[in-house]
């Protein structure tokens, strides 16, 4: 791509006024219910992995004795998960052709500039290349679409890992082991990239519309 | 009962002299707790035929959990689902928590235990835990023949566990010198300390170990640098301001 492309102070004061739409409401609505969701099943969860742990005892025994037991708490853990599972495919199912399919297509493939974007940024990150321009992005840039597809393939694997050890009379102990392996690490990798997410979408100055286009829907053009 | 004691230190103590191996402890066992078929929770490991003829002699040993001070199936379980129990000493396993991943099943240096393939859950000796509640002995002591298996708190001097400990020629228990999970078998008046009984080292599934291993330093350090990413942008936001527009 061409070097940047200069817009005058008033063009963009004026382009800050319009406003476009970046995220329908079946999507705004998916996103929050995806986050009750994992509200609900990350710290229950926490407290139901004792060996290797993670949260702090009064963590562990606090939701133990809120939830009335281990046995319960496991029982409301699976519960969520189902539900969080359960919607999320239907919605996707629902809004397959009219959502789905086009956010695939438009929002989701990384194009050249995608690559290129992918490998300046983490320079630049560094303090490196600072004088090449960045490629121009689309509605997502390229970090965002990667940290979707991980989003995207790690819920299938907490999904499905949760759903054998949820059956667990139906899978034999060595699907059921690794089952527990590959929660932890999905879960472990979207979170990690969570953590970058809620700081971009809701305290970085420079996507601070971000935040309430998850309620609005809608984002300045500029 | 001593009323002085309020937490119980339960343990077998095994009388291996007066077993003739019957086996009617495994059978009611089996009933008591609805065992399925094959599985067990309770054996009587026979020590085969010893000795020069016509001195021979053959030993029965009643073999469960141990119910051990340092249980590894305890350290093993990922949720806690096996648990020793603060009030009575006994190792049991919450059922409808355990997901049956068979981790405490190798860990246990005495193979005491097997996934119920049913229920898809461990399972093992409780000791009876529900007679105990009702003040009655475990069946398979409630029910051996010769009167080698008894059951009790051994902190009760009273109790007949600690009477026949006191007035026993010898007592053992199932450890190695590698491997002493401190169990609470007492073996009294023979020698058990031979092959085929003596415990193995616990053992540790290759998902178990990466997970351990490689899984969680993984995933910490993931977390921790993400964290430390948007840390350090938040407090270069913080020095510089913001700008809503440069010129």
């Amino acid at each position: 791509m061409s070097g940047p492309i200069h817009i005058p102070l008033h063009e963009r004061k004026r382009l800050r006024e319009k406003k476009l739409t970046k995220h329908h409401v079946a999507n705004i609505l998916t996103h929050w219910f995806n986050v009750a969701g994992w509200a609900l099943l990350l710290p229950t969860g926490l407290a139901i992995l004792t060996s290797p742990r993670l949260a702090p005892d009064w963590w562990v025994i606090g939701m133990r004795n809120l939830f009335g037991g281990l046995a319960s708490l496991i029982e409301f853990h699976y519960s969520v998960g189902l539900i969080w599972m359960a919607v999320l495919t239907f919605n996707i199912l629902v809004g397959f052709r009219k959502y789905f399919v086009p956010f695939s297509r438009e929002r989701m493939l990384l194009s050249r500039d995608d690559i290129e974007w992918l490998k300046l940024k983490p320079l630049q990150m560094m303090g490196l290349a600072k004088g090449r321009p960045l490629p121009p992005q689309d509605a997502y840039n390229a970090g965002q679409k990667l940290y979707m597809y991980l989003v995207i393939v790690g819920s299938l694997f907490i999904g499905l890992s949760g759903m054998v050890m949820t059956f667990h009379q139906a899978f034999p102990v060595w699907m059921k082991q690794w089952a527990m392996v590959v929660h932890f690490v999905s879960v472990g990798l979207v979170v990690a990239g969570l953590i970058i997410h809620v700081y971009m979408g809701a305290v970085f100055p420079e996507e601070r519309e971000a935040f309430f286009s998850m309620f609005s829907g809608k984002v300045s053009a500029w | 009962m001593s009323p002085m004691a309020e937490k119980k230190r339960y343990a077998f103590v095994i009388d291996v002299a007066r077993c003739i191996d019957c086996r009617a402890c495994l059978v009611a066992c089996r009933a008591e707790n609805q065992v399925p078929i094959p599985h067990t929770r309770i054996w009587v490991k026979d020590l085969g035929v010893q000795g020069e003829f016509p001195r021979l002699e053959r030993t029965f040993v009643p073999y469960n959990c141990m119910h051990c001070d340092e249980p590894p199936c305890v350290d093993a379980c990922p949720t806690g689902a096996t648990y020793k129990d603060p009030e009575t000493g006994l190792v049991l396993i919450d059922q409808e928590a355990c997901i049956g991943c068979g981790l405490c099943v190798e860990a246990c240096p005495y193979d005491a235990r097997y996934i119920d393939p049913q229920r898809g859950v461990a399972d093992k000796c409780t000791a009876c835990a529900h007679r105990l509640e009702r003040g009655e002995q475990p069946a398979c002591v409630a029910t051996c023949l010769g009167g080698s298996r008894l059951f009790g708190d051994l902190n009760d001097p009273e109790s007949e566990v600690s009477i026949a400990l006191r007035e026993a020629e010898s007592v053992q228990r199932l450890v190695g010198d590698q491997v002493d999970p401190e169990p609470n078998i007492y073996y009294i008046n023979a020698d058990v300390l031979q092959a085929g009984l003596l415990p193995r080292p616990p053992r540790s599934p290759a998902a178990a170990e990466i997970w351990r291993k490689v899984a969680v330093p993984a995933v910490l350090t993931g977390i921790g640098l993400s964290f430390a990413a948007q840390a350090g942008a938040f407090a270069k936001q913080l020095i510089e301001g913001e700008e809503e527009f440069e010129e």
